[in-house]
């Protein structure tokens, strides 16, 4: 039973290679770009739900002390999986033909709509495979009055899950209609149900890190759920300002999901505070590596870049441009893609050596500093690229890819593909570790790094413990530039440039705020992983004194 | 509190969609005898969305569709979207407004009073007619051009609170030199004077060369290259390659032999004799619009593939 949840992680992480190869750089040809692209799309959810999915299953009975109820119906959800993932695949290459399948006024086959391209066919399957979940895991949970904040995040979240799918099945004539109800299912989902699961993962993966009780991380989960619900409920009018529906939307939807970062700024002082419960070196160094990563940049890509492009006299700008993928790619694949990768890298040693830090975790390390490094210049060329089509696009009105649009954001498309190269490296390293992992232990046990060969200096300097002020500070800078974006993109109002056509304030403001926000990214992680990094030193160093800073910070 | 939220949003939404906001629907909205209501499902059906952006929403890699009607027109349009993949030249434009429900549908029945209307699509015939897109050809089937156009005609229609964004960045000129710099302003000035007469060019041409070499000249001013492609690719219509001579089964049984009476009956009348495999209505009759040379040099070309 344990083997399958491994195993549907690892069907995410094969998905996760096909989709970073599908990065469209090819053009047309066999393969159109939008074809390309659906499917970009389509495995990008599928396989973070793939995670999510295992993750929840895999968390869910340790959670609940109890066994997983049903195994063969979750047997049979993995098969689906794969079955109705390959089904998707196929179909998507029929826009090429214009065939949607249409039958009864629905289209069974594709459906043509951003992020929800699966025809009928497919959103009933998968109905049918989140109602098998929410039965499963529903079942697997204790009774109601035991439940503890994570399971009620996660409890919510499946029935959210599946509950918000449906707002995706119908064909809607109308285009503001359309588009009202097509971001019920992407926004909600994002901002309503997989923050809900993403909060309740990264809390109880701390429980299991970190050794915290339930209790101490259950009001971060608590207060962030809510949070994220008061602010991501009427968020959604962000989505309203342009799509044909009213202007009043652009009130609410400006005021509501500015507030959308603050669930995000909560989570993330949170992961400090438990990260620095205590202070015993770290058992699996990648799993935390990728939460952390996940944490931040659910804070700099859904938080800060979110906000920056919020507001209606921002988002008429921003809106349909490369400035949106910017936030788009760090935000999904960096908050989600981020977290699951981190489940896996503790699940699978857990489910290999039983035992968590087990395993040589240089591959993890290295993997993870290029999928993040990757991930951050993509969010980088998307940003820079996308500053200067708003200049060409929507205050000059070219648009001409080949002619006027195109030679002016060549470098950025070298940027994407070099960024995006690196990503996919980063990939096919952690794929190939988390394949390997159990026979790698074996054979490399004796060549594992005694902790005594990271230098044994003391903690000072780069590597020193990171204090809540300095990591209040880091913080602080990412917001400073971030408000600088903010203002890079306020400024195509200005009549300077709007009128007179002069792009030297916003490429002034954009040449500082992105390469400043994702510069401070980096080196805040760094740092972050630097000072836990530290404690391995430490504890090598001073081996006596550490059990009982252990007991005292765990108190505290 | 999350309660009142939801009321909150609800309320709003149902404001929305009330009919009293004018908002228009895609069953007002028609061309010629086509519908938007069809037409929404055929932009859906080739995925359009994960290219192009519609009311800003899909992929970023071609233009944001939802207020092309109004700039380009029905005729640009009708000419540009069966061979996206090379931008439409005057002449094509021009053959597209002999239609009657085109130029009803534009207001106007000349090429300047269409250019007047929808200067972007002079803008686009001057600067890149003729030229290759990055656009596959989609081949579409009879009818989905027209609801195709319908639709872009529904989004055009759309109030979308001032989105995008207007150009207040002044003329064409201003803004070619505000992109390129000072240099390129006379640079880009010559291909706008070059293509802008294509009339004049195809009777220039033929006092140059001989006819193949005016034939060949013709194929391109007159969008003929569109559609029919010179080495063997099938894109919207056969291809001239060794089309000469060949016989090709017609589309409601019949075969025919493609020689010079072929050739002229398909520029003048397309649609008597359509070659199986191709869609019936695609092209537009060239009856009036060319010369009884400018065929000939078009065979003596053709001859030659």
């Amino acid at each position: 039973m344990l083997m399958l949840i491994l195993f549907f992680v690892q069907v995410g992480l094969g998905l996760l290679l096909a989709l970073q190869h599908n990065d469209p750089t090819l053009l047309a040809g066999t393969l159109n770009f939008n074809v390309v692209r659906s499917t970009h799309l389509n495995l990008g959810l599928i396989w973070i739900l793939s995670g999510f999915i295992g993750s929840i299953l895999y968390v869910g009975p340790l959670l609940s002390k109890r066994e997983l109820a049903s195994p063969w119906l979750i047997k049979f959800l993995f098969y689906a999986v794969v079955a109705v993932t390959l089904w998707n695949v196929g179909t998507q290459s029929l826009a090429m033909q214009g065939s949607a399948g249409w039958w009864a006024g629905q289209p069974w086959l594709q459906e043509g709509l951003e992020y929800i391209e699966g025809g009928r066919v497919f959103d009933v399957i998968v109905l049918i495979g989140f109602a098998i979940l929410c039965y499963v895991v529903l079942r697997t949970f204790p009774k109601v009055r035991e439940w503890n904040e994570i399971h009620w995040g996660l409890g919510l979240g499946v029935v959210a899950l599946t509950v918000v799918w449906l707002f995706g099945m119908f064909y809607v004539p109308r285009v503001d209609l359309q588009e009202y109800f097509r971001w019920f299912v992407v926004h909600y989902w994002v901002e309503g149900v997989w923050e809900v699961i993403h909060i309740s993962l990264v809390g109880i993966l701390i429980v299991l890190l970190f050794k915290v009780s339930v209790k101490e991380v259950g009001y971060a989960v608590f207060w962030g759920i809510l949070l994220v619900w008061l602010s991501g409920l009427l968020g959604n009018a962000h989505h309203y300002f342009w799509v044909g529906t009213p202007e009043f939307w652009q009130f609410w939807g400006s005021l509501f999901s500015a507030l959308e970062p603050l669930p995000m700024i909560f989570c993330f002082w949170h992961i400090y505070l438990d990260a620095h419960a205590n202070r015993k070196p770290l058992e699996n160094a990648p799993a935390f590596y990728f939460i952390l990563g996940s944490v931040v940049l659910e804070q700099v890509g859904a938080g800060i870049l979110g906000f920056t492009m919020t507001f209606a006299l921002t988002n008429v700008w921003s809106h349909g441009t490369w400035v949106t993928p910017a936030h788009g790619h760090l935000a999904l694949f960096g908050t989600f893609g981020l977290l699951v990768l981190g489940a896996a890298y503790y699940a699978v040693p857990m489910l290999r050596r039983g035992k968590p830090g087990d395993f040589d975790q240089r591959l993890g390390r290295l993997g993870f500093w290029l999928v993040f490094s990757g991930i951050i210049g993509l969010a980088l060329a998307f940003a820079l690229g996308g500053t200067v089509q708003v200049y060409i696009s929507r205050i000059l009105g070219f648009e001409w890819l080949s002619g006027d649009l195109m030679p002016s954001m060549n470098l950025y498309k070298v940027l994407v593909v070099s960024f995006g190269f690196v990503l996919t490296v980063g990939a096919g390293v952690i794929v190939y570790d988390l394949c390997t992992l159990g026979r790698q232990t074996e054979r490399t046990k004796a060549t594992e790094p005694a902790p005594a060969q990271i230098p044994a200096r003391p903690a000072t300097g780069w590597s020193r413990p990171l204090t809540g002020f300095e990591a209040g500070t880091w913080l602080m800078g990412m917001w400073i530039f971030g408000f600088i974006v903010t203002f890079n993109l306020l400024s195509y109002n200005l009549d300077i440039v709007r009128v007179h056509g002069d792009p030297t304030l916003p490429y002034v403001l954009a040449g500082i705020g992105y390469p400043g926000l994702f510069l401070t990214t980096l080196l805040f992680v760094w740092r972050f992983l630097a000072s836990m990094e530290a404690r391995v030193a430490e504890a090598a160093l001073s081996p006596a004194p550490n059990p009982a800073a252990v007991g005292g910070g765990g108190r505290a | 509190m999350l309660g009142l939220m939801m009321l909150v949003f609800i309320v709003l939404s149902g404001f929305s969609f009330l009919g009293s906001r004018n908002q228009v629907t895609p069953d007002e909205i028609t061309f010629g005898t086509h519908y938007a209501t069809d037409g929404k499902k055929i932009f859906q059906a080739y995925n359009c969305m994960d290219c192009h952006t519609i009311v800003g929403n899909g992929a970023y890699l071609g233009p944001d569709l939802t207020k092309k009607y109004a700039a380009l027109g029905p005729a640009w349009l009708a000419a540009f979207l069966p061979s996206a993949n090379m931008w439409p030249t005057e002449f094509a434009v021009q053959t597209q407004l002999k239609d009657k429900d085109i130029a009803a549908d534009a207001g106007v029945d000349t090429i300047e009073a269409y250019y007047e209307k929808y200067p972007e699509a002079k803008e686009r015939v001057q600067r890149r007619g003729g030229k290759p897109t990055y656009m596959p050809t989609l081949r579409f089937r009879a009818g989905e051009v027209s609801q195709l156009i319908a639709f872009l005609k529904y989004t055009s229609a759309m109030n979308t609170e001032g989105w995008p964004p207007k150009v207040m960045t002044g003329s064409l000129e201003h803004r070619l030199e505000l992109l390129h710099g000072r240099v390129a302003g006379s640079a880009a000035a010559t291909p706008a004077g070059s293509s802008s007469a294509p009339g004049a060019a195809t009777s220039a041409g033929g006092g140059a060369g001989g006819a193949v070499e005016r034939g060949a000249q013709l194929a391109q001013t007159l969008g003929c290259a569109a559609c029919h492609s010179t080495d063997g690719k099938k894109i919207t219509g056969p291809t001239w390659k060794g089309i000469y001579g060949s016989h090709e089964k017609l589309v409601g049984g019949g075969t025919a032999t493609v020689d010079d009476a072929y050739i002229i009956e398909s520029i003048l009348k397309p649609n008597a004799k359509v070659v199986e495999g191709y869609p019936e209505g695609t092209m537009p009759p060239y009856e009036g619009l060319v010369t009884d040379e400018q065929i000939q040099d078009l065979i003596a070309y053709i001859k030659t593939l």
